[in-house]
């Protein structure tokens, strides 16, 4: 009845055929308890059973304690569904192809990586309604409105927006910190380039000034919604940006506490500029003429204060705004 | 005698700012204190309504403004309880016939002759809301466990913080459902003062009978039983400098609650 697929990293343990929530948890903690599964991508199974929001949970919080993930779920329920929706955990199904794929890829972990760490522009991405398309290697995977065309004609190399889809913490949405030893850096794909182009105002040219020798607004408030900060060189904020709020500066955007208004740094087209705080959950990043949308996933406009931030940056890196979840030294 | 001017404001409509300012004014006035109500919703007026005075207004602040009467007049005196006051506003106006100017000129005249001016503000951030806070040197803003009435809440905060006058921005939360916020499915009082970061100054459980209290033009503070009367009245001790804890939310209401609450306890002895 459980099936597991050991594919170098990733796991599919099927529970299509458990009655119960409290078998469901019984045969979960025994596959659970082999040391094999530590560190793992899990990939449920979950058939037609019905779970709550609260019980999902539980079963995510099992499989964490174990130092693995859940990497999707796979479901007919709605119930389960709509808790997993809730609780950010993808919803995807794994179709028999897949899973003989699975079964003879012996790189998945390499492709993975190669995968999840691209964010890439998409062609089309405002106008087609932000629908969420989630790729993995190998795993021929349907969004729950469907399978897009798109992927039959596009190698794994062109996919586009790519979720990351672990380490999600009740009270932390926006935090995805990559987990240990699975991506090659601390890069996190919560954010989607906007396919804008380069949208700097004419007659403004790109440039890679040394940021550092700007001058530097310092401020120590709060930057509530509706309120703009607008300096020609750095900004430094010790407090919070709320949403609705917006931060423009001709260098760097440092925000000692939750970003989570729009943040442009760079704008007068350095790209070099970064944009750092030590919670990133801006609505919008823009970084010279590069914007960059939240992900649809990641939809939560307010994050709970919390001690345990990891401070994160953003960068752009060959043409791409990428996100460092820590500050890198060079 | 200097009264102090409060403003009640939330920037998204609907939250229950004129519902707040007639309860918090009726608790205030049946403790004593002389209280004028300042309604500054030009063209939109309603506080008349649930207080129950529309009958009564012969004059409203336009017509103040415009000389056409004296302060005193305008002055519409509350059915039970003498110590408050209604200044109304003029429903065939806009908010364009006052200015800041003309309103702060009201609130300090009547702050002299009273304990508490309340200043109903209109919803929005333009002229009327310009208005409101205008002659006011304290500020509650009014906001629902919604992330929408948040996001306003969070910009009235920042435009009152730009305004020097006023020197104290206090949190009332509307409209909670314990039930909904148990199931996750509704903010937290925590989550809200935890965003929005200013003091509370009370938390009002969502009560059916507030609409009835509306439609009969009876404030709730006047009804000894409803939660949230007591609620409204909780408030307006803490605006009078009182320590009063903030309602246990999670209490069980209604006959059939009590008792149930009560087997449930005697199970546990037993």
């Amino acid at each position: 009845m459980l099936m597991e697929k050991s594919v170098e990293n990733g796991f599919i343990i099927d529970l299509s055929n458990v009655k119960n929530t409290s078998q469901l948890v019984f045969e979960l903690s025994s596959i659970m308890e082999h040391p094999d599964v530590r560190g793992k991508r899990i990939c449920l199974k979950l058939g037609s059973l019905d779970l709550k929001q609260s019980q999902l949970l539980s079963i995510k919080a099992l499989i964490d304690s174990m130092e693995a993930s859940i990497a999707f779920i796979d479901t007919i329920s709605e119930q389960t569904e709509a808790s997993a929706v809730s609780l950010g955990i993808m919803i995807s199904k794994i179709s028999s192809d897949a899973e003989a794929d699975i079964k003879a890829s012996d790189n998945f972990e390499e492709k993975m990586l190669k995968q999840e760490s691209v964010i890439e522009r998409t062609e089309g991405e405002i106008t087609s309604g932000a629908k969420t398309e989630i790729s993995l290697p190998n795993f021929p995977i349907e969004t729950t409105e469907g399978i897009e065309d798109i992927y039959d004609e596009v190698s794994t190399e062109e996919l586009s927006e790519v979720i990351p889809s672990e380490n999600y913490d009740e009270h932390d949405f926006g935090a995805l910190a990559a987990s240990e030893g699975l991506l090659p850096s601390e890069e996190v794909s919560k954010y989607i380039l906007l396919d804008t182009g380069n949208v700097l105002p004419e007659g403004v040219e790109e440039n890679s000034d040394n940021t550092e020798t700007m001058p530097t607004l310092y401020l120590h408030q709060t930057l509530r919604s509706g309120q703009t900060i607008s300096y020609e060189g750095n900004v430094f904020i010790i407090g919070d940006a709320h949403p609705g709020s917006e931060i423009v500066a001709g260098g760097d955007i440092t925000v000692w506490g939750i970003l989570g208004g729009i943040a442009h740094a760079g704008s007068n087209g350095n790209v070099t500029s970064k944009v750092r705080a030590l919670k990133l959950n801006a609505i919008q990043l823009r970084i010279a003429g590069l914007y960059a949308r939240r992900n649809d996933t990641l939809n939560v406009p307010y994050v709970q204060k919390s001690n345990e931030f990891t401070p994160e940056e953003a960068l752009i890196e060959d043409g791409k705004i990428v996100i460092y979840k820590k500050l890198r030294r060079d | 005698m200097t009264g102090r001017v409060i403003v009640i404001t939330s920037g998204k409509g609907g939250v229950g700012k004129t519902t707040t300012s007639a309860n918090i004014g009726t608790a205030l006035a049946k403790s004593g204190h002389k209280v004028v109500l300042i309604d500054t919703d030009l063209g939109l007026r309603n506080l008349d309504l649930l207080l129950g005075l529309e009958n009564r207004i012969v004059y409203t602040i336009v017509d103040v403004i415009e000389e056409r009467c004296k302060l005193k007049q305008a002055l519409v005196k509350d059915k039970k309880n003498p110590n408050l006051q209604l200044l109304a506003a003029a429903q065939t106006r806009d908010k364009t016939a006052v200015n800041a100017e003309q309103l702060k000129e009201i609130c300090d005249i009547l702050k002299e002759e009273n304990d508490f001016v309340l200043v109903d503000c209109p919803a929005g951030i333009e002229q009327g809301f310009q208005n409101a806070v205008a002659g006011a040197s304290e500020a509650i803003v009014v906001t629902t466990p919604e992330m929408s009435a948040i996001r306003d809440a969070d910009r009235i905060i920042g435009l009152l913080n730009t305004k020097e006058e006023i020197t104290s921005v206090k949190l009332l939360l509307n409209r909670v459902r314990p039930n909904l916020i148990k199931s996750n499915e509704m903010m937290s009082v925590d989550d809200v003062v935890g965003i929005l970061e200013i003091p509370l100054v009370g938390i009002i459980p969502e009560d059916t009978g507030i609409i009835t209290s509306t439609n009969k033009g009876e404030p709730i503070v006047n009804d000894e039983n409803a939660l949230a009367g007591k609620a409204y009245r909780n408030v307006a001790e803490r605006i009078l400098g009182e320590e009063v804890p903030f309602l246990d939310l999670d209490e069980p209401r209604g006959l059939m609650a009590k008792i149930k609450s009560v087997i449930s306890k005697l199970k546990v002895k037993v």
